[in-house]
C-alpha cells in the first residue's frame, strides 16, 4: 500500500514527516523453507509493507499432461500420484474415475467404498501437513512433530493396503486393487480412535487457543466471496469465505451419493477460518470413515477390465474433491490405449492466483503467514 | 478427428443424486436462449454427470461467458483445457454455477496456424493464469489478455509442447556427465562405434504412428541415430531397447534443424 506520495523520479517516497523510504525487490525462493516447495515470490517492497507481489512458478513443471499422452491409460493412473503428492489416493480416484466416465462403467460398492475410505483418510493426512507446517511457518514448533506422527500411521495403513507408502498405484479404472489385508479395519479404527479422541484435542490446545497463533491469522488475508468465486478458488479456501460449496455434496461421485457429508463453512475469510476449516474437515473426515467402515458393503473390488484399456471415442470431465478443492480431469479419447488428452485442473494452480492480490498492502510478515494458509502444493500448481 | 458424442443411455451410466434429469433439462431451456442471439442453434450435448456440453465460435466466447455469467449464473471459470485435434486447436472452458449446481463445457475451435481466441480476462479473473497457462503449452493467443506470457515454462522456451506435432526429443544434445559425447560428434559417428547406441526418436511427431516405448516405428518420423558411448536419452535406450542391425547400416539421417 502505497501511501506515501513519489517525489523524484527515482523511486524514492517521502512522508509528511521529509522521512524517505526506496522500493525495494525482495526475491523469496524458489528454495525457502516456507514456501513449501519450489515457489518464487518477488516481493516490491516499501519499507515493510508490500506493494506488489508476484509469483513465479513451474520449477516442477514435469509436463504430465504430455507424459499421459505417450503413454497407456493405466500409467497415469500411478503418475498421478506425484501431482499432488499430498493426498495422492485422490488423485487416482479423479484420473480413473475420468476413465470409467468414458467407459460408461461403475465400479462395485465395494470399491467405491474402499475409495472413500482412503479419501477421507489422505484428506486427514492433507491436512495434517496443511495444518504443521502452516504452525512452523509461524514459528510453532511441536504441531508439525505431532502432526507428522500421526499422518504416519496413515502413511503405515496405506502401505500394508497398497504396497507403497507414498504413490499408491491402488486405483485401477473399474474399482481398486488389493482389498483390505486382515486386521486392517481395526487397525484403522485404532487410528482414528486416536486421532479423534488425542490428536485433534492436542492439535485444538496447541494451536487453536494459542495466543500468538491468533493475532497472526485473525483478520489477515481476507477473502472475499466474490473475489474467491472470481479467482476459482475451490475447497477449504472457498468454505473459508462463507461459500457451501463441496464437490462431495453439490455433485457427489462414487459413495458420496449414499454417504451424506456435512461441509464445513465458516464466514470470517481470514487465515484463521481457513485453518479452522481444515480443523473442523479432520473431524468430520474421522466420522466419514467411521461410517463407510460400518456400512462397507461386501462383494468384488474391481468389475472385469480388458488389460489393454480401449475406451470408446469421448470425453468426460471427471471432477473430486481433494484436500485443496477442485480436482478435475478432462480427459478426451480417440479410442486408442492412449488419452487423446488428459487435462489436470489443479485446485492449487486456481488458489495461488489470488496471492498477489492478498499480499498488497500487507507487512512482510505476513507474507508468510497468508502463504501457509492458502496451503498449496507446488506438485499440483506445477504439474 | 473428430469426438463422436456418445450414445445416449450409453452402458451404465451412474445415477445421479444431486443434478437429475430435470435439473438439466432446465439448463438446456436456459441455455436456448443462446440460439436466438446467435441467430442459428447451438450444438448442445449431455457428458458425464449432468455436464452440458456446447460448441460456439470464437467471435461469440465473450458474449456467451457474459451470458452465462450476467443471466445463469455461472460464477466460476473452472478451467479451461486446450486440446490439439491435428486440424484444428480447441479450447474447453468449464464455467460452473454454484448457486444453481450447473456445469457448462464449452468449447472453441480455433485454426491451427494462428489459433486466436478473445480473452475473457474481464469477466473472470481466473481467466488469467488459465490462459497464460493453454498460451504457454498450445500457442492459443488470447486476444485482450493484458500480460500473455508463459505461465510454466521458460521464457526462452521454443514451441508449445502439449501441441501434438512438437518434437520432445531435443535437437540440440548436451553434454552429459555420464557420455561425455558432443552432439555433432556423436551423430556423425567419430566416437568409437557400437559400443552402445542412443536412440532418438521424434516423440510426438505424428501421434497416428503411437510411437511409444516398447513399440517401434520405423519411418520418416522415427530418426535413430548411433552414438558412442552413449546412456540412454531416451526412454527406450534405458531400458536396453536395441534397434535392429539393418537400420544401422543406414545413412545416419541428421536431425532436422529448428
Amino acid at each position: 500500500m502505497a501511501t506515501n506520495t513519489p517525489t523524484d523520479t527515482a523511486g524514492f517516497y517521502q512522508d509528511a514527516s521529509g522521512l524517505r523510504s526506496e522500493e525495494m525487490i525482495l526475491n523469496m525462493g524458489p528454495q525457502h523453507p516456507s514456501t513449501s516447495g519450489v515457489l518464487r515470490l518477488v516481493l516490491t517492497l516499501d519499507g515493510e509493507t508490500v506493494i506488489q507481489c508476484t509469483p513465479v512458478i513451474g520449477y516442477l513443471h514435469r509436463g504430465m499432461e504430455k507424459i499421459f499422452e505417450n503413454r497407456p491409460y493405466i500409467h497415469g493412473a500411478r503418475y498421478i500420484d506425484n501431482a499432488d503428492y499430498l493426498n495422492p489416493m485422490i488423485n487416482e480416484t479423479a484420473y480413473v474415475g475420468a476413465i470409467e466416465a468414458i467407459m460408461g462403467i461403475e465400479p462395485p460398492r465395494r470399491a467405491q467404498y474402499i475409495r472413500l475410505l482412503v479419501s477421507e483418510l489422505a484428506r486427514i493426512a492433507s491436512h495434517l501437513v496443511a495444518i504443521g507446517t502452516y504452525g512452523l511457518d509461524l514459528g510453532a514448533f511441536t504441531p508439525i512433530l505431532w502432526c507428522f506422527r500421526d499422518r504416519e500411521g496413515i502413511m503405515d495403513l496405506f502401505e500394508s493396503l497398497s504396497g507403497h507408502r507414498f504413490t499408491h498405484n491402488y486405483m485401477r479404472p473399474g474399482g481398486v486393487v488389493h482389498d483390505f489385508p486382515r486386521g486392517w479395519l481395526q487397525q484403522c479404527e485404532t487410528w482414528l480412535d486416536r486421532f479423534e479422541s488425542v490428536s485433534i484435542p492436542e492439535l485444538h490446545e496447541l494451536l487453536t487457543g494459542n495466543e500468538i497463533f491468533d493475532a497472526r491469522t485473525q483478520g489477515v488475508g481476507y477473502i472475499d466471496p466474490q473475489q474467491a468465486l472470481a479467482h476459482g478458488i475451490t475447497g477449504p479456501n472457498l468454505r473459508a469465505s462463507g461459500v457451501n460449496f463441496d464437490l462431495r455434496v453439490a455433485r457427489p461421485y462414487g459413495a458420496y451419493r449414499e454417504i451424506a457429508v456435512r461441509p464445513q463453512v465458516r464466514q470470517e475469510g481470514d487465515c484463521f477460518a481457513r485453518y479452522s476449516v481444515r480443523m473442523q474437515e479432520m473431524a468430520e473426515s474421522v466420522r466419514l470413515c467411521r461410517v463407510a467402515m460400518d456400512k462397507m458393503p461386501g462383494g468384488s473390488i474391481s468389475q472385469r477390465v480388458p488389460l489393454a484399456l480401449r475406451p470408446p471415442r469421448g470425453e468426460a470431465y471427471y471432477a473430486v474433491e481433494t484436500g485443496r478443492g477442485e480436482l478435475g480431469i478432462y480427459m478426451i479419447s480417440d479410442g486408442s490405449e492412449y488419452p487423446w488428452r488428459a487435462k489436470i485442473r489443479s485446485p492449487s494452480f486456481l488458489n495461488l492466483q489470488v496471492l498477489p492480490e492478498l499480499m498488497r498492502g500487507n507487512k512482510i510478515g505476513d507474507v508468510i503467514a497468508i502463504l501457509g494458509s492458502i496451503d498449496i502444493d507446488l506438485g499440483d500448481v506445477d504439474r | 478427428m473428430d469426438i463422436a458424442p456418445r450414445a445416449a443411455g450409453a452402458t451404465g451410466a451412474p445415477s445421479l443424486l444431486a443434478y437429475d434429469r430435470d435439473h438439466i433439462n432446465e439448463l438446456l431451456n436456459a441455455l436456448a436462449q443462446l440460439d436466438e442471439q446467435a441467430g442459428q442453434p447451438t450444438p448442445k450435448r449431455r457428458l458425464n454427470a449432468g455436464i452440458v456440453g456446447i460448441e460456439i465460435a470464437p467471435e461469440r466466447l465473450v458474449a456467451t461467458a457474459r451470458f452465462l455469467r450476467d443471466s445463469l449464473g455461472f460464477e466460476m471459470l473452472t478451467s479451461i483445457s486446450g486440446v490439439d485435434m491435428i486440424e484444428h486447436l480447441e479450447a474447453a472452458y468449464h464455467f460452473r454455477s454454484i448457486s444453481q449446481n450447473w456445469l457448462v463445457q464449452v468449447r472453441v475451435k480455433t485454426s491451427s496456424d494462428d489459433p486466436q481466441i478473445p480473452s475473457l480476462v474481464g469477466l473472470y479473473t481466473s481467466a488469467n493464469w488459465l490462459e497464460r497457462e493453454t498460451y504457454d503449452l498450445f500457442g492459443i493467443r488470447f486476444i485482450g489478455h493484458p500480460d500473455l506470457r508463459r505461465m510454466l515454462l521458460d521464457d526462452e522456451f521454443e514451441g508449445h509442447p502439449l501441441r501434438k506435432n512438437f518434437v520432445t526429443t531435443p535437437t540440440v544434445v548436451h553434454d552429459r556427465a555420464t557420455t561425455q559425447v558432443d552432439a555433432i560428434r556423436a551423430v556423425s559417428g567419430e566416437q568409437q562405434r557400437r559400443q552402445e547406441r542412443v536412440v532418438l526418436k521424434r516423440l510426438g511427431q505424428g501421434q497416428q504412428e503411437r510411437i511409444h516405448p516398447g513399440m517401434t516405428t520405423f519411418g520418416s518420423e522415427a530418426v535413430f541415430l548411433e552414438t558412442g558411448q552413449g546412456v540412454g536419452t531416451d526412454a527406450n535406450a534405458m531400458h536396453g531397447y536395441t534397434i535392429d542391425e539393418q537400420y544401422l547400416e543406414d545413412p545416419v539421417m541428421k536431425p532436422q534443424e529448428g
